[in-house]
């Protein structure tokens, strides 16, 4: 008798949802497209070059991103401050689950310095930690969906800082600049030299960073766009072009850093030279 | 400067500020400590196998001498026991051979008093008979001599002298 009432109410259910599924998907078929204050193309268009959403930050009109890298800087700032505060002084020999993921993560950057830069990795360990932590968090900042007002006074959602070609420009510039600061400083001016070799190292970096989270945005800025497209496809879409990304680029910047900071500050063998004697 | 695609060299400053201020707080918050913290219980680890490993090889150092030592301390027993047997088996052929010969004193002793006292009996059975003949004499020169009082005599002569001898025999085996 109990089964049957369990089985009863189960169908009921079901048939219920169905419904309301069905009823749904007729309103947002039918539903008469919102007076968007701009087209798809305007929106991607500024997806890429930030020119129209423009925001104030301390009286700039800078790119929305500034202020989202601000934002990014602040949070995870605060987040080591209250570690460094409170869980470090904790730590055990035998690690929990919190200083386990801790030591994961410094781990991972640390031992991939160590690997790729095995004459000095203190220092390429540190910035690619850093920069690994800020690629990898400002790109799921998107997710949060922050929102800020324009120089217009509407309300605009916060990009991902790199989404913004200042943003990977800076990135791949000051990379480029620790990879040439350890060349001349372990090596002299040769280092130097062969680094400003591969003078297309900062650019590929930059715009590797800038079209590998612009291609995730796009996507997602099209999903988003459309109030059809809105129901659970933001998650796989967001999950696929946002997460893994994240992933993907923290790892790429990083070995690639590490790499090329390896391949600057080796010491290179001395040749030697060898001298024919003369024969009298 | 009109730079294509909306780059901004103030801006491009401003995110390398902005990663500076992070990298420097991220590095000496969070980054270096974390790394002096694993690298220093990788140095206790390092320090403890290192340790393990010298008391190990101390222990096998140590049991390799108490073998040696136990060897020594065996080789030194079966040499002790191996003399001390001798010892013993002296002692005991000298313990052996002083016995036989104070046996042999004691049966040589024995043997010279039983044969006093066998003597010294038979001298003084022959006396004792003499006396029982002398008085059996007497009895019959004075009783009435007939055949049967003869015989009578005799085998009561033969009867004493055998008690008498008896008894004498008796004497010495209980001495």
């Amino acid at each position: 008798m109990k089964t049957r009432l369990t089985k009863k109410k189960a169908i009921f259910l079901a048939v219920w949802l169905l419904v309301i599924a069905l009823i749904l998907a007729g309103i947002i078929v039918l539903w008469p497209p919102a007076a968007k204050h701009e087209s798809i193309q305007q929106a991607m268009q500024d997806s890429v070059l930030h020119e129209t959403n423009k925001v104030e930050f301390f009286s700039l009109v800078v790119n929305p991103a500034v202020v989202s890298a601000y934002i990014v800087t602040a949070v995870l700032l605060l987040a080591a401050a209250l570690i460094r505060i409170f869980a470090i002084p904790k730590f055990k020999t035998v690690p929990g689950k919190f200083q386990c993921a801790i030591e994961t993560i410094v781990g991972l950057f640390s031992g991939m310095a160590g690997k790729n830069s095995p004459h000095k990795p203190k220092f390429i360990g540190a910035y690619i930690f850093s920069a690994g932590v800020y690629i990898f968090v400002s790109t799921l900042f998107e997710l949060f969906g922050v929102q800020w007002i324009n120089t217009h006074g509407a309300a605009l959602s916060l990009p991902a800082p790199i989404s913004d070609i200042n943003a990977a420009i800076a990135l791949g510039v000051m990379s480029y600049g620790i990879i040439l600061g350890g060349g001349i400083r372990f090596r002299g001016v040769k280092g130097g030299l062969s680094v400003l070799k591969d003078f297309s190292l900062p650019i590929s970096m930059s715009f590797r960073l800038f079209g590998a989270l612009l291609s995730g945005l796009l996507v997602t800025e099209l999903v988003y766009y459309y109030v059809s497209l809105s129901f659970v496809l933001p998650v796989i879409v967001g999950v696929l072009f946002t997460l893994l990304h994240a992933i993907i680029q923290t790892y790429v910047l990083a070995t690639l850093v590490s790499v090329f900071y390896g391949e600057a500050i080796e010491p290179k063998p001395k040749k030697i030279k060898n001298k024919k004697k003369k024969v009298n | 400067m009109n730079i294509p695609l909306n780059i901004d060299i103030l801006q491009i400053l401003l995110h390398m500020l902005n990663f500076v201020i992070l990298a420097g707080g991220l590095t000496f918050l969070l980054y270096k400590p974390v790394v002096n913290f694993m690298e220093k219980r990788r140095q206790q680890f390092a320090d403890e196998e290192a340790a393990n490993k010298a008391k190990a090889e101390e222990n096998v150092r140590l049991q390799e001498e108490y073998e040696k030592k136990i060897r020594i301390a065996d080789a030194e027993i079966s040499e002790r026991k191996k003399l001390l047997e001798k010892e013993y088996a002296e002692i005991s052929a000298e313990y052996i051979k002083d016995a036989k010969e104070k046996a042999a004193t004691i049966i040589t002793a024995a043997e010279l008093e039983a044969e006093d006292r066998k003597e010294h009996i038979l001298e003084s059975v022959q006396t004792e008979i003499g006396e029982l003949v002398v008085s059996a004499t007497q009895k019959l020169l004075s009783d009435t001599v007939t055949p049967q009082r003869n015989s009578a005599l005799y085998d009561e002569f033969i009867r004493l002298a055998e008690n008498t001898v008896n008894e004498e025999r008796a004497k010495n085996d209980k001495k």
